[in-house]
């Protein structure tokens, strides 16, 4: 089958403060250490106030699903708490799917995310899905004693072990593990979707978190990683999904596209590149440092990414970089439609997660983004009329 | 000058390199929280002991040992290494995080011990003179960090570094963070230091800029029998820094060997 058959369109809203600081040259990173002096509350209202707009629009333009993610220290996101931010769009759509991607599970405890999000499932009548994200480097500075990078990925395996048994046995159940114990795993409410709402792993392409998708038959995505990483993490669980006879299907496989569409290519590029750029450039930068906390990376793989350090320091990657790191899809109909068509037959995807608001780009062009992608590039896809067979 | 011998040896399925060198009553030695500047500059000891330089798992030439997860492991480790080696008595020198271990292994082997020698210990809570948090310096500050004379590091770290050289010593910074992300002081390591009755050394750089010397006061009031030393003009790498730092534990064992 092709996945354009049963493709779906996310559009992931990531909540930036837009507001970038005057000589932003004075600060070496927009994450972790990034002077919280520089929020300004009545901005960041306002701010709110126009992705609710942006949020609600996406719904009337018949998008899938919205997509709500967390991060903390960090004018790259406004959303510490997208549990919160969620209980908030459920009240203000009535059918779009919702998808929470996410805690990072060793953030909380396992046992209280299992039942926020059970809860939020319910409310919304079974509208839910869940991403469950290791958290970025930054996540573990920004938490540092309570979040030991160095055993995070096998609390987080476990963190996930709890939630999903939490979801669907019943309880009262006893959970003995190696980081968590619990006496009396019994969470109300229970999920709404029987036997559980959808998941996706959110990784950066490593075998690990690869691996963790294949043992819970999760859904899997890759967040900013080239091309050519997502696509061998795509490969490798397709072969271990083989090896334990599930075949993956098109919707297990979530790509994330940074789009821009306007009615021709130069156009396109010329709107919006500066903000893509400026996404990377400011939203992006994050020293090398923070991306890697001890232990949150193998010593290999600490030594490869030394080794092509000109991708992980966003203020030296080429355009052409950025493209390969964020998928970015720009220009005209034809175009993002045709580059979107072929990303997701060459990954076996029919889940896009777009991202639509770039940087500080204002409000009237991402309406303008998004109808636009609405209305002319999603019935391509679907209709194939700009992509080759 | 004698030199080191390098062995093997497999505790609990590990493999852990060990260097020796000299003859007489051993002198266990335990490293910091990194090997990158080698331990040469301790050959001077080997012409007065049986000088015994182990990596600690997860650094230098040793494997990694996912069981460790805090320096109560360590002290496990070393009595397991004491046992293997058939060592009884010994002198016992840690420097900085290997201070930390030295003092832990210390107050519950008391008897063993017939001379300990903190450098520049980690470990204690002392909040007039509070240890930098080494996990929150700047990339390219640390190097003035741990030393007052940065030609320590010459011929011993790459400059610039290559990726191999940063990446082993990211593998050492996470050896450190599973014992010391959460807490980088022991709360209850003062309750306890009174069971050492060994006659005791501190010893320290005077531009310790990482662990100040300002909190030798705190580890002299709590010990029974501590004598000091400070290094004019030495920062943290002390043994790399200053001849004196060997010549003082030297002196101070014919000090105690005397009495």
């Amino acid at each position: 089958m092709d996945v354009l058959d049963d493709i779906q369109f996310y559009v992931m809203n990531c909540h930036h403060y837009a507001d970038i600081p005057a000589h932003d040259e004075r600060f070496a990173s927009s994450w972790v250490d990034m002077p919280n002096s520089e929020f300004d509350p009545v901005r960041g209202h306002e701010m709110y106030e126009r992705y609710s707009r942006e949020l609600k629009l996406i719904e009337e333009l018949g998008y899938d699903a919205i997509a709500l993610n967390e991060h903390h220290n960090t004018p790259f996101s406004l959303m510490p708490a997208p549990s919160v931010r969620a209980g908030h769009v459920i009240a203000s759509t009535d059918r779009i799917k919702i998808m929470v991607a996410g805690v990072p599970l060793n953030l909380s405890m396992p046992n209280r995310v299992a039942e926020e999000y059970a809860m939020l499932d319910v409310m919304s009548g079974g509208r839910m899905e869940f991403g469950f994200p290791l958290g970025t480097g930054m996540e573990y500075w920004s938490n540092a004693a309570q979040m030991d990078p160095v055993t995070a990925r096998a609390r987080f395996r476990e963190g996930l072990d709890v939630v999903l048994k939490a979801w669907t046995e019943p309880g009262p159940q006893r959970y003995e593990g190696e980081h968590f114990f619990y006496r009396y795993l019994n969470i109300w409410p229970r999920p709404y979707q029987q036997p559980r709402p959808k998941i996706y792993i959110m990784g950066g392409g490593s075998p690990e978190t690869v691996d963790v998708a294949v043992e819970f038959d999760a859904g899997y995505s890759v967040v900013f990683t080239p091309i050519p990483v997502q696509l061998r993490a795509f490969a490798d669980l397709r072969e271990k999904c083989a090896a334990r006879g599930r075949e993956l299907a098109g919707e297990d496989i979530m790509l994330t596209v940074m789009a821009y569409v306007a009615d021709t290519d130069a156009e396109a590029e010329r709107e919006g590149r500066p903000y893509m750029e400026r996404f990377f450039s400011w939203f992006h930068r994050v020293p090398p440092k923070y991306m890697t906390p001890p232990g949150y990376v193998t010593r290999a793989n600490f030594e490869r990414l030394a080794s092509t350090r000109a991708l992980a320091d966003a203020q030296e990657s080429s355009w052409e970089d950025m493209r390969a790191i964020g998928r970015i899809a720009i220009g005209s109909p034809d175009t993002v439609a045709e580059t979107i068509s072929h990303w997701a037959r060459e990954a076996g995807s029919s889940r896009i997660m777009l991202n639509m608001t770039h940087a500080n780009m204002p409000e009237e062009m991402t309406v303008k983004n998004l109808t636009l992608f609405a209305s002319e590039v999603i019935p391509r896809i679907r209709t194939r009329t700009a992509v080759a067979p | 000058m004698s030199a080191y011998s390098e062995r093997r040896l497999e505790l609990g399925g590990v493999e852990i390199a060990l260097y020796e060198a000299g003859q007489g009553e051993p002198l266990l030695f335990l490293h910091g929280a990194g090997t990158a500047t080698g331990f040469d500059s301790l050959l001077p000891l080997a012409e007065h002991f049986r000088l015994i330089v182990p990596h600690h798992p997860g650094y230098g030439a040793s494997a990694d040992d996912p069981a460790i997860r805090s320096v109560h492991d360590y002290e496990r480790h070393y009595l397991d290494l004491l046992e293997v080696l058939e060592i009884g008595n010994l002198t016992l020198v840690g420097h900085s995080m290997g201070g930390w271990i030295a003092a832990t292994l210390a107050i519950s082997q008391g008897e063993r011990i017939s001379e300990l020698v903190l450098a520049a210990p980690w470990g204690l809570h002392v909040p007039e003179h509070p240890t930098v948090d080494a996990f929150s310096i700047p990339d390219a500050e640390v190097a003035g960090y741990l030393t007052a004379d940065l030609s320590v590091f010459a011929g011993k770290a790459p400059d610039p570094p290559t990726p191999e050289f940063l990446a082993d010593r990211y593998r050492e910074l996470t050896s450190t963070a599973r014992v010391l992300w959460q807490h980088t002081y022991d709360p209850s390591l003062a309750r306890w230091l009174h069971r050492i009755q060994a006659p005791t050394l501190l010893l320290w750089g005077e531009l310790d800029r990482l662990i100040p010397v300002g909190q030798l006061p705190a580890w002299r009031s709590l010990l029974a029998a501590a004598d000091e030393r400070i290094l004019p003009g030495v920062g943290h790498l002390l043994f790399d820094e200053s001849a004196q730092a060997s010549a003082a534990i030297v002196e101070h064992a014919h000090r105690h060997a005397v009495r």
